[in-house]
């Protein structure tokens, strides 16, 4: 018990300093990068004092460390600003106006980021117990076997995948499952069937790095001389595998979990839900990069570099939990 | 012996299939047939690759490919083990035949608590059991086999057991679900002489208890002889001899078993030991020298625990001396390696080479430091790169330290390559497939490259076997008469010890409790641990020692909670009230001898009349 409170109050208040120091960099980076945000905001036909007063009303002038700290409060609160373009019905307001601009009527960052969260959690949560689906039987068949058909099986496939784009497989599956046959619908959303082909792209992306990570932990774990002795201790071959093979693989793969898959599917994410115009946060996103929209690009960056961080924090205490013998 | 055997193996023939199914096969064990009465222990004595090992294995059928059972049989309760389909077998597995390997550190899943996992077991063996039943069985065994506090090391992990605890685990684990026929493979191998030498006895006795008969698999005689009832010797697959242990001792019959009674080192009898060196200038002169580990402790918020791997070693080591430190594993003769060879400094304390400190040492004088101190690990394996040829291996430390190139680089390799004897052709092969005893060759002339004047030979030889061993200890001395070289051999092996350490320091619990010439600690040791540490030697030789006297109980106290006054006392049978309150100081006297101890120099026990071991007098060799 002590060691989780220490764990996790270390941890959290280290991961803390990471998402600030990221936040940083990325605030800077928006700030300093070519193209004046009032620009955006008050549209190509604004005067230069009409601009000049919303930098000055806006705080767009002060120092950036000062920028900064004012941004880091109001996240504090739950305030990641208003988006530069769009309105709070939606659709883009940008440069409507001249004169001075409202900023009130803006849509804030935080509730566009609320509306779209749930379509992307739905689409990675499927995505991602599709891959496992894939990538579960045949990694274990072919760590179990190594040396036999399973382990090419599991070999042929991972190199198959790895070598499909996502934008080429969501464009086949878009024309095989929906345009030819009718069996499901595929651009943006109305109900969660519209959710399972981009789903099926995500995990073509993913299962490799599973098939593979599963398939090479199993193996390896099936050589240590537990398993063997194991079975002449008078524990069966499959007690063996379910209570202790499966048990020990589980900290490797919950490492790959954390340090690459999760990456990646934030990776794909974005792609795929453009591809399929799947209204959730990488749409907004890639979207908001278009517009120049820099208060949705920043506030999604540092609660991506959020989200990495708690899971990795998690991820290490169950390995910890797992495997008593590893130290945080 | 009228009684039906439990065990009868009968005309076994294992063969290894040569590599991809090609090539033929060769034969590992050859027409062996031998009889195991039943509550018996019956002993199996053979060098590393006479095949003792497939036996052992053979015995639980657990013969894997590329290894071939070619025929024979092996008779339990009627049944021919080896035609028993798996499903039959596995339930004998565990049950009514148990094995115990020679690495316990590796058996159980390091995941799972040690307790948890023979609950585990049992269970399987014993579809019928409760598990709480089974836990309180369990709990109990543990007990039996003096596991200290039981109830709490039941639920710790594998990691925390050292390991002779882990093998009176997996002893536990043999024995807990009462099997008529034990097999152990080796058991006493990875252990300290004085964990073994208890392991021994407790196996004698709960062989007793449990009425289980057990085949006992060893390379040691001293072991072997010392648990058996009969001993069956055997030699490149092939059983040579079979006598009542005793017998085998005093009158062996084939030549083989003469020739391996007469390898078993002596210590005593007849002992080879080198001439102590006086006069020479120091080498090496460590004072003071402490080293403490700061670990966190899982049980307490921000908790941490002070480990005291070193507290306060002094000693000195003279030119083309060699030295000897000895102890049981966690006693701090690791870490002292690593301080000494600067891998890293002392808390505390100077370590002076020629007068000066290295503590200070950077850049260059370190460097040249390094050179001349070079570190010898046990591990032959994992210090050689598979991917660089061996002369290149042997060249990186020349081009390191920039000592020399091209052409002269190649001859200086050459050179000390036939120092070790190491053939010249093997300058451009790869590593692969070089025997144990030929990489830590490499290691030496990758050492001897650079001329150094010490050597730190730190548990160097401890993975060969004893021939090899023999041969590289030669090779050492000859080196260190031609180079006059100094070496510091930290090892547990207090036979190697014996022969070739001109001063020992005897270390426990971070300390040195003992300092003296070879003779004076083999023959006349001052502290009550280096008397229990000969007491627990299991040779075949009588022992001035006898382990009735000076056996110790249990293992040193971690070194997190050193115990006040005399560090020893928690295991010391001659403490009194005065080791509790005074930690007594190392006290040279005036030949250069020193202990620890506040016990005087005639207040303990006389030394044994030499008599052999198991009380039958040894003729004189010859
Ligand atoms: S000082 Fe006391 S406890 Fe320590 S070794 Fe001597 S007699 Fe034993």
């Amino acid at each position: 018990m002590a060691f989780a409170i220490e764990f996790f109050l270390r941890r959290l208040s280290q991961g803390l300093l990471i998402v600030l120091l990221v936040a940083f960099v990325i605030f800077t980076l928006l700030r300093v990068a070519p193209g004046d945000p009032i620009r955006i905001i008050l549209g190509p036909m604004a005067t230069a004092t009409a601009m000049e007063e919303t930098a000055q009303k806006l705080g767009l002038r002060d120092p950036i460390p000062v920028q900064f700290g004012r941004f880091v409060l109001d996240v504090a609160q739950g305030d990641f600003g208003r988006s530069f373009i769009r309105g709070k019905q939606g659709g883009a307001s940008g440069g409507s106006q001249d004169g001075a601009m409202d900023m009130a009527d803006r849509a804030p960052v935080m509730g566009l980021i609320a509306t779209a969260l749930p379509y992307t959690l739905l689409l990675a949560g499927l995505g991602l117990v599709f891959s496992f689906l894939i990538a579960v039987p045949i990694g274990l068949a072919a760590g179990l076997n190594a040396g036999r058909w399973q382990q090419k099986l599991g070999l042929y496939v991972s190199s198959l995948f790895v070598s499909l784009p996502n934008i080429w497989v969501g464009v086949v599956l878009i024309y095989l499952l929906s345009a030819k046959s009718g069996l499901l619908p595929a651009i943006g959303y109305r109900n969660f069937a519209y959710a399972i082909i981009p789903a099926i792209v995500v995990a073509v992306e993913m299962s490799p790095v599973l098939i593979r990570a599963i398939a090479v932990s199993i193996a390896s774990n099936v050589q240590e001389a537990y398993f063997d002795i194991g079975q002449v201790r008078g524990i069966g071959r499959n007690r063996m595998i379910y209570r202790h093979v499966l048990r020990n693989a589980a900290v490797p793969l919950l490492n790959v979990f954390g340090a690459q898959m999760i990456g990646m599917l934030l990776g794909g994410l974005f792609v795929v839900e453009y591809i399929f115009s799947f209204p959730g946060i990488g749409l907004l996103t890639i979207n908001a990069v278009f517009q120049r929209d820099f208060p949705i690009i920043q506030a999604v960056a540092i609660l991506a570099s959020a989200v990495l961080v708690l899971i990795n924090i998690l991820v290490d205490f169950a390995s910890t939990t797992i495997d008593r013998r590893l130290k945080f | 012996m009228a009684a039906e055997p439990l065990v009868r193996v009968d005309n076994l023939s294992v063969t290894l299939a040569g590599r991809g199914g090609q090539g033929g096969t060769r034969p590992v064990l050859s027409d062996i047939s031998f009889d195991v009465a039943p509550r018996s222990v019956l002993g199996i004595i053979g060098e590393s690759g006479s095949g003792k090992t497939v036996l052992s294995n053979a015995l639980v059928n657990w013969v894997q490919a590329p290894l071939n059972i070619a025929s024979g049989h092996i008779f339990y309760g009627g049944r021919d083990l080896l035609a028993l389909p798996e499903t039959e077998m596995a339930k004998l597995r565990g049950r009514e035949i148990a094995y115990i390997g020679a690495n316990p550190t590796v058996a159980l899943d390091p995941t799972v608590p040690v307790g948890r996992q023979i609950v585990e077991k049992l269970m399987e063996v014993e579809p019928g059991i409760a598990r709480a039943a089974a836990r309180r069985r369990v709990i109990e065994t543990l007990d039996a086999v003096r596991i200290p506090s039981a109830g709490r090391r039941f639920d710790e992990y594998p990691f925390q057991f050292s390991g002779g605890m882990m093998q009176r685990a997996m002893i536990v684990d043999a024995l807990v679900s009462n099997p008529k026929l034990l097999v152990a493979d080796n058991i006493t191998q990875p252990l300290d002489v004085t964990v073994a030498a208890q392991i021994i006895r407790l196996l004698r006795d709960l062989q007793n208890d449990f009425e289980t008969a057990v085949v006992f698999i060893s390379s040691a005689l001293g072991v072997v002889s010392d648990i058996a009832d009969d001993v069956l010797v055997i030699n490149a697959g092939r059983i040579v001899e079979r006598q009542p242990a005793g017998a085998l001792t005093r009158a062996p019959e084939h030549a083989y078993t003469r020739a391996l009674i007469e390898k078993v080192p002596r210590l005593w009898t007849g002992a080879q030991t080198p001439a102590a060196s006086h006069a020479a200038d120091v080498v090496l002169e460590v004072r003071d020298v402490e080293r403490t580990y700061v670990v966190p402790d899982r049980t307490t918020l921000f908790g941490e625990n002070r480990v005291r791997a070193v507290r306060g070693v002094s000693f000195d080591v003279r030119r083309g001396e060699s030295f000897g430190l000895i102890g049981e594993s966690g006693c701090g003769k690791s870490t002292l390696s690593r301080l000494l060879s600067s891998i890293e400094p002392p808390d505390k304390g100077a370590i002076r080479v020629g007068g000066q400190d290295i503590a200070g040492l950077r850049g260059k004088p370190l460097l040249e430091m390094r050179r001349r101190f070079q570190l010898l690990l046990q591990d032959p394996y994992n210090a050689i790169a598979a991917h660089a040829s061996i002369g290149r291996t042997i060249e990186e430390p020349l081009r390191i330290h920039g000592l020399a190139s091209g052409a002269a680089l190649k001859a200086r390799v050459r050179d000390v390559m036939a120092e070790v004897g190491l053939p010249a052709d093997l300058y451009d092969s790869l590593p692969v497939g070089l025997s144990a005893g030929q990489r830590q060759r490499v290691n030496i002339a990758r050492a001897l490259a650079l001329e150094p004047s010490l050597m730190i030979l730190d548990e160097t030889l401890s993975a060969l076997d004893q021939v090899e061993q023999a041969r590289l200890l030669a090779l050492f001395e000859t080196l260190q008469q031609k180079h006059g070289i100094t070496y510091l051999y930290i090892s547990h092996d207090l036979a190697m010890v014996r022969r070739v350490c001109a001063r020992i320091g005897v270390m426990y619990l971070g300390r040195i409790v003992e300092l003296a010439d070879n003779a004076a600690i083999f023959e006349n040791p001052r502290h009550p641990y280096t008397r229990a540490l000969l007491s627990s030697v299991l040779t075949v030789e009588p022992k001035p020692f006898l382990p009735e006297t000076y056996l110790l109980e249990g293992e040193p106290p971690d070194p997190i909670h050193i115990p006040q006054g005399c560090s020893f006392r928690s295991r010391c049978p001659f403490a009194f009230d005065r080791c509790a309150r005074e930690d007594p100081a190392l006290v040279f006297d005036g030949a250069g001898a020193a202990a620890a101890c506040h016990l005087a120099d005639g207040q303990l026990p006389q030394a044994a009349p030499l008599i052999a071991a198991g009380g039958h007098p040894i003729p004189p060799a010859n």
